[in-house]
């Protein structure tokens, strides 16, 4: 390649996936571009242009439509352009050049003869959308990992030990009844002490129940005998990851080939949340509103020390949301202290995002009070006193009062189990779209203190109509439509769905609440009780209503968008800013752009997916 | 106008047969597009020549860039950028424009080799180059210098183009809108940093694209009426 082209060879190199390359690569793919100037209504790719290419908006500005003419995004400087990479969708798009456009275009056969050595350039240009998000999220949580606190601890610290064994030669029954005895899921064979090999709880279904063998086989016969082991002095991060790869979750830790524990996934996950734990096992001991307040103030640290230490959204929601749940149990407990014992059973319920356990630091308050049925006059200004404790107290802690009134505080929500009932009934049985909207908040609602089993009975019965409401469902799903995820971007806008632009993302409403949303619907068509979205996801994965490959996907949107989120925040934080969800796209690098694009539009599909169902 | 045209290939080929045998020989003896051509299907080469002055006769050539157009698209393969071999000191400021050192010079080629690879390129072609003076009078006068004498080059001139259409209209304008850079930013077209032979050919055959596009209708215009 001529030096002069330089300039060229430079902004092919900062295009991502090309920003992934070594420059001697990116060299011999300028070498190979060809420039084009597309008029102003011109067709793209040109009509002389028969064979798969790639093209790269150096200026100008073209959109993407579909057959039908409706908008799927644009382009403009810097953009890349996949589609015309497979020759079966040249006639699935059409491009109409909006600006008199100079694009660089390289034949797709070349390029991936070029970048053969590195396949994740070939993919992020040959991958769907989902794809590309999945392996965004693989990256990121590969990284997260390096940061994480795992890197600093030894196998040794979090290991499990002595270790229940049996002696080779003993049954699989024997074996079993170990295991059983001991509630724990593998279990180490040895001879003489020295370890032989190991079975799991799926070992005994798999190679023994569903293969029909007698349970007085020794068990020599169904254990894993190569067996993968760590030592003591290995890293837990160094640990965690031979168990991912080789997707493990029980290895045995080997000293000079004597068993000295093992060591399953969930010990190294467990060690994650420490210091959320810490906070809250403090918040638990407090004795006064001002300590209450003081431990609140360093809930923006908490979610900064969640990022750092590499956690993903859901790993921040979990931490953040578990502090505003200790402070509230704090508070109804030195409530209690005050105003006495709870004249009648009675639960402190949440609702909204920390129901689901997707807080970051300072969400507002949405809170409600289910009291027993035998609810009279004479106690009703204890339930009173102690809503108005706790969400002052709330409010103080910095859980701003909620603007809608969804409080205790509010009579309408203090109520008795049975009111509470009649008001599931009517949004389930007499659904008005405005109504719920407003609503759709108790469909998250999660007890926090108190008597369970009121929430449980109600959210049973209201599981049972929902499956069955169509016209509850169909309500619940127009207004979960109302929030659209944007196209993407446009030079330094955000582009909106019917083609106008804005200065800002938002995240939580252009991203996040549309994925909650959706989840929500499949939990109450499938009569799931889970409130959180990622779990929501995980069980609605393969039903009726959704998809598992619909599910991963809507998994890896939300992770990505919510990530995104909490590092903006984890920035605001690090600034002394108040933390927000708006991005400007001047934020957001050419890559993090991509991979939103991606995640609209696994969001787009599947809203598109559940509009067409009902 | 017409006649002048028919002009170049009856030119073309009586400059063939006095040409010596060798890369001016050869250069003519490929005949140019036809000039009722739509311009997008003829093959062009724009080309850019650094030079220490602007008198062919005083100054000399330091470095010649240039890269082909081909079926409607520049293609960055094509690209050539050559430093030639000049006698005596480069003045401070040719140093500074071209970003070529003595030292870089004395790397370079010989104008021969550097005159007959370009010819090589051109045959058949169309020369594409902003402000045509400069290359057609160093490009004949070294073609005098190596082979006795000046053959034809079709030349299609960028800066002309923008001219034409300025001067049709009744506003005065300043000559420097004529310039490469300044006609690029009119165009929106990106800015190149780069001041040297072969990313101002590029930048010229960028420039000449817009321009195309700017002056044709449904289809693009035929080579006589861009031609110099």
């Amino acid at each position: 390649m001529e030096i002069e082209l330089k300039e060229i060879r430079d902004f092919l190199a900062s295009i991502p996936p090309f920003d992934r390359l070594p420059m001697p690569l990116v060299e011999k793919l300028t070498h190979e571009t060809s420039i084009r100037y597309i008029r102003r209504g011109l067709p793209l790719p040109p009509v002389d242009v028969t064979q798969d290419r790639l093209y790269l908006i150096r200026k100008g500005a073209l959109s993407l439509q579909s057959t039908q003419g409706k908008l799927l995004g644009k382009l403009s400087e810097g953009d890349i352009c996949t589609v015309f990479c497979m020759s079966g969708n040249h006639d699935k798009f059409i491009v109409d050049v909006e600006e008199d456009t100079l694009v660089y275009t390289i034949p797709c056969e070349i390029l991936y003869e070029i970048v053969h050595d590195h396949p994740t350039v070939a993919d992020f240009i040959r991958k769907t959308a989902s794809q590309r998000l999945k392996d965004a999220v693989n990256t990121m949580m590969n990284e997260a990992a390096l940061t994480s606190p795992l890197m600093h601890t030894s196998t040794q610290e979090l290991m499990h030990s002595p270790v229940v064994s049996v002696a080779a030669g003993s049954s699989i029954y024997d074996a079993a009844r170990s295991m059983a005895d001991n509630g724990i899921s593998s279990l180490m064979i040895t001879d003489n002490d020295k370890p032989v090999g190991i079975v799991t709880n799926s070992d005994i279904l798999q190679r023994c129940v569903a293969a029909r063998l007698s349970t007085d086989s020794p068990i020599d016969d169904i254990m894993t005998k190569k067996m993968l082991s760590v030592t003591s002095d290995s890293s837990a991060y160094d640990t965690l990851m031979i168990m991912t790869r080789k997707h493990i979750h029980h290895l045995p830790v080997i000293d000079d080939g004597r068993l000295s524990g093992i060591i399953t996934v969930t010990d190294l996950i467990r060690q994650e949340g420490r210091n959320s734990a810490y906070l809250t096992s403090a918040i638990r001991k407090a004795d006064s509103i001002g300590a209450l307040i003081e431990y609140s103030a360093t809930i923006p640290q908490l979610q900064l020390q969640l990022v750092k230490m590499g956690g993903t959204s859901e790993h921040v929601g979990k931490g953040i949301t578990a502090v505003a749940t200790a402070i509230t149990c704090r508070l109804i407990e030195l409530a209690e202290a005050e105003l006495g014992p709870a004249p009648l059973p009675y639960a402190w319920v949440a609702a909204g995002s920390q129901a689901r356990r997707e807080q970051t630091s300072h969400s507002d308050q949405d809170n409600g009070l289910i009291i027993s049925n035998e609810l009279s006059d004479k106690e009703r200004p204890w339930f009173e006193a102690l809503a108005r404790y706790v969400c002052d107290g709330l409010d103080a802690c910095g859980y701003v009062y909620c603007p809608g009134h969804i409080m205790a505080t509010n009579p309408k929500w203090r109520q008795t189990e049975s009111v509470w009932r009649n008001y599931f009934n009517t949004w389930i049985n007499q659904p008005e779209p405005e109504a719920l909207m407003h609503s759709s908040i108790f469909f998250d609602l999660r007890t926090i203190h108190g008597d369970k089993s009121l929430l449980e009975r109600i959210r049973k019965e209201m599981l049972q109509q929902t499956r069955k409401s169509t016209l509850f469902l169909a309500h619940l799903t127009t207004n979960a439509m109302k929030l659209r995820p944007p196209l993407g971007f446009f030079r330094d806008f955000v582009l909106i769905h019917d083609g106008e632009h804005n200065d800002t993302l938002d995240l939580k409403h252009n991203g996040i609440a549309p994925i909650v949303d959706l989840a929500r619907i499949y939990a109450l068509t499938e009569g799931i009780s889970e409130v959180n979205t990622a779990k929501r996801l995980k069980q609605a994965a393969g039903s009726a209503s959704l998809s598992k490959e619909g599910s991963a996907n809507l998994l890896d949107a939300l992770i990505f968008i919510g990530t995104l989120r909490t590092q903006h925040q984890a920035k605001q934080i690090t600034n002394g800013l108040d933390i927000d969800n708006f991005m400007s796209p001047v934020e957001i690098s050419r890559l993090e752009r991509e991979h939103l694009k991606d995640a609209f539009k696994v969001i787009q599909t599947m809203q598109a997916t559940l509009e067409r169902r009902r | 106008m017409l006649h002048h045209l028919f002009g170049y290939e009856a030119k073309r080929k009586r400059s063939l047969r006095k040409a010596p045998d060798g890369a001016l020989k050869e250069f003519l003896s490929v005949p140019f597009p036809a000039v009722q051509e739509r311009v997008d299907n003829i093959p062009i080469l724009a080309v850019d020549f650094e030079t220490t002055g602007l008198s062919p006769v005083k100054d000399q050539i330091l470095s010649i860039g240039y890269i082909g157009i081909e079926n409607n698209e520049i293609r960055l393969a094509s690209a050539c950028h050559k430093v030639i071999q000049t006698r005596g000191k480069l003045a401070e400021e040719n140093v500074v424009i071209h970003q070529i050192t003595d030292d870089a010079k004395f790397q370079g080629e010989s104008l021969q080799d550097a005159v007959e690879d370009l010819l090589q390129a051109l045959a058949g072609k169309v020369m594409l180059v902003h402000y045509a003076r400069i290359e057609k009078s160093f490009l004949e006068k070294a073609c005098l210098q190596l082979y006795g004498m000046t053959p034809v080059f079709p030349i299609i001139d960028t800066l002309m183009i923008a001219k034409r259409r300025l001067d049709k209209r009744s506003v005065a304008y300043d000559p420097s809108e004529l310039r490469l850079f300044t006609l690029r930013d009119r165009y929106a077209l990106p800015r190149y940093n780069a001041h040297n032979a072969l990313s101002d050919a590029l930048a010229t055959a960028e420039l000449f694209f817009a321009e195309v596009a700017k002056m044709s209708g449904r289809s693009s215009p035929a080579l006589k009426s861009v031609l110099l």
